[in-house]
């Protein structure tokens, strides 16, 4: 599946249609105000990452309307906020016509006074039989400043369904953290390596193994400012 | 090598270490015994610099150096090991990784160069070699998915690989079968040098037929209470800790 990297998002209405048997792999950058929405055709396949991972405040909404049979759906997304920032993500995955996979993960860290909030509408039509969907949002504030806001919104109407979500928040293991610094690793060579081994599980669904690098680099980056 | 003088440290703000007094030369194996509750587990928190742990009063010295002014990783560097009672599993960070990192931390303290990948691996081959276990590392995460006995042989593993000069071995026993228990302590006999000292915390005889201890020591109500060489331990074994444990009641 090809990729289509999208950088400098600010203020765009895009709106997008994955035809028929298609795949899609979006890839969007650190944007920053932006409304995406995406219509599903039948048997298609759309991945989309939400990378942010820059200073800058960030809104955006996205929408994949599964209109025809049997599509799958992927979003994946992982924020590192700093200072004051504020970074809101909205998604709506509507599964309008049975038989349609959605899986959604995403991983947020928030640090100093930053916020960030996930609202994940999941709305599965009364006609939407066999309809697998999947949501989780993991979060870890580094501070007892940092503010994390989770809701998910699950309405589901069908009843032949396997629907799930989950959102955790919350702290950096201390044990673990205890124990890399017993056996000599200093605390912030500790805090980064569990920092890595959070976001890895986005990070590996990236299919390209450059842009793996480049991601693991700037959370890396973010880190030891 | 270790100091320690009028020990006082508590957790959660009730006092668990009332004054605690405890020397240890080089290559020294001293046993430490007691009851649930004693301060054993609190000692061994205090000595590594548990956050949570909070001392109150007395000093401990580590080589002439003041160990509680230095942080839990510099501790480690000075060559502090903790076997943990309950290693902690740690997914998605590598054991190689890790344990590089662990082991390159130290030379970094050492003025030494890091090591680098080949001589890693090299490093890793010969400690696997002498312990005669099998590299069970790659693509494994910290301790992920073990078993209770391989965890506390990953303990000795990491162990052999840092080569610390003081290691406290946190009821090591707990938890093990006796076959088990004998290839740990094997492992930490194999890993010894004559200048390597130990505390080893243990409710039981056991482990101690394996690792002979030069001291053995009884916490009571914080403190080291009587001390003594193996053959305590084996009146513990056979009479309990009553006996004396009734000489210190108030």
């Amino acid at each position: 599946m090809e990729s289509t990297l999208l950088r400098d998002i600010r203020n765009e209405a895009m709106e997008l249609t994955v035809g028929a048997g298609e795949q899609k792999h979006l890839v969007l950058l650190s944007p920053e105000n932006g409304t995406l929405r995406i219509r599903q055709l039948r048997g298609s396949q759309l991945t989309l990452h939400v990378l942010s991972l820059s200073d800058a405040d960030s809104q955006i909404q996205i929408t994949v309307a599964q209109d025809e049979s049997d599509c799958r759906t992927e979003l994946y997304g992982l924020a590192f906020t700093r200072g004051k920032q504020v970074v809101d993500l909205e998604t709506h995955v509507l599964h309008n016509v049975g038989g349609g996979v959605s899986c959604q993960l995403f991983k947020n860290v928030l640090a100093d006074e930053s916020r960030a909030s996930f609202y994940g509408e999941l709305k599965v039509q009364p006609d939407a039989q066999k309809t697998e969907a999947f949501q989780t949002n993991r979060n870890i504030l580094l501070s007892t400043q940092a503010k994390m806001r989770t809701r998910p919104q699950l309405e589901i109407y069908a009843d032949d369904v396997k629907c799930s979500h989950g959102a955790t928040t919350g702290q950096l293991d201390k044990n673990a953290l205890f124990y890399l610094q017993q056996r000599g690793i200093p605390l912030q060579e500790a805090r980064r390596l569990l920092l890595q081994a959070f976001f890895e599980e986005v990070i590996a669904t990236l299919p390209d193994e450059a842009l793996q690098e480049e991601v693991r680099e700037q959370i890396n980056k973010r880190l030891n400012r | 090598m270790l100091e320690i003088n009028n020990l006082h440290a508590s957790v959660g703000g009730k006092e668990i270490l009332k004054g605690l007094n405890l020397r240890i030369a080089a290559g020294e194996i001293h046993a430490l015994m007691g009851r649930n509750g004693a301060g054993k587990s609190t000692l061994s928190a205090v000595l590594t610099g548990n956050p949570a742990y909070t001392v109150t009063e007395g000093t401990v010295t580590f080589n002439g150096k003041d160990l509680l002014a230095m942080t839990p990783d510099e501790r480690a560097n000075e060559g502090l090991f903790l076997s943990f009672q309950y290693p902690v599993e740690i997914p998605g960070v590598s054991m190689v990784n890790f344990l590089k990192a662990a082991v390159n931390a130290k030379r970094q303290y050492q003025g030494l160069e890091p090591l680098s990948a080949s001589d890693f691996l090299k490093l890793k081959r010969e400690k696997e070699k002498l312990l005669a276990v099998t590299s069970g590392m790659q693509n494994r995460s910290v301790n992920e998915g073990f078993s209770g006995g391989e965890k506390k042989k990953n303990e000795v593993f990491q162990m052999a690989m840092l080569q610390p000069s003081l290691a406290i071995l946190d009821e090591t026993d707990s938890g093990l079968d006796v076959d088990a228990l004998r290839i740990v302590a094997d492992g930490f006999n194999k890993i010894r040098t004559p200048e390597m000292s130990a505390i080893i915390i243990t409710h039981y005889q056991r482990m101690l037929d394996y690792i002979r201890p030069d001291f053995v020591h009884v916490l009571y109500d914080g403190r080291i209470v009587e001390t003594g060489d193996a053959t305590l331990a084996q009146e513990i074994d056979e009479r309990g800790f009553d006996w004396i444990e009734d000489k210190y009641k108030a």
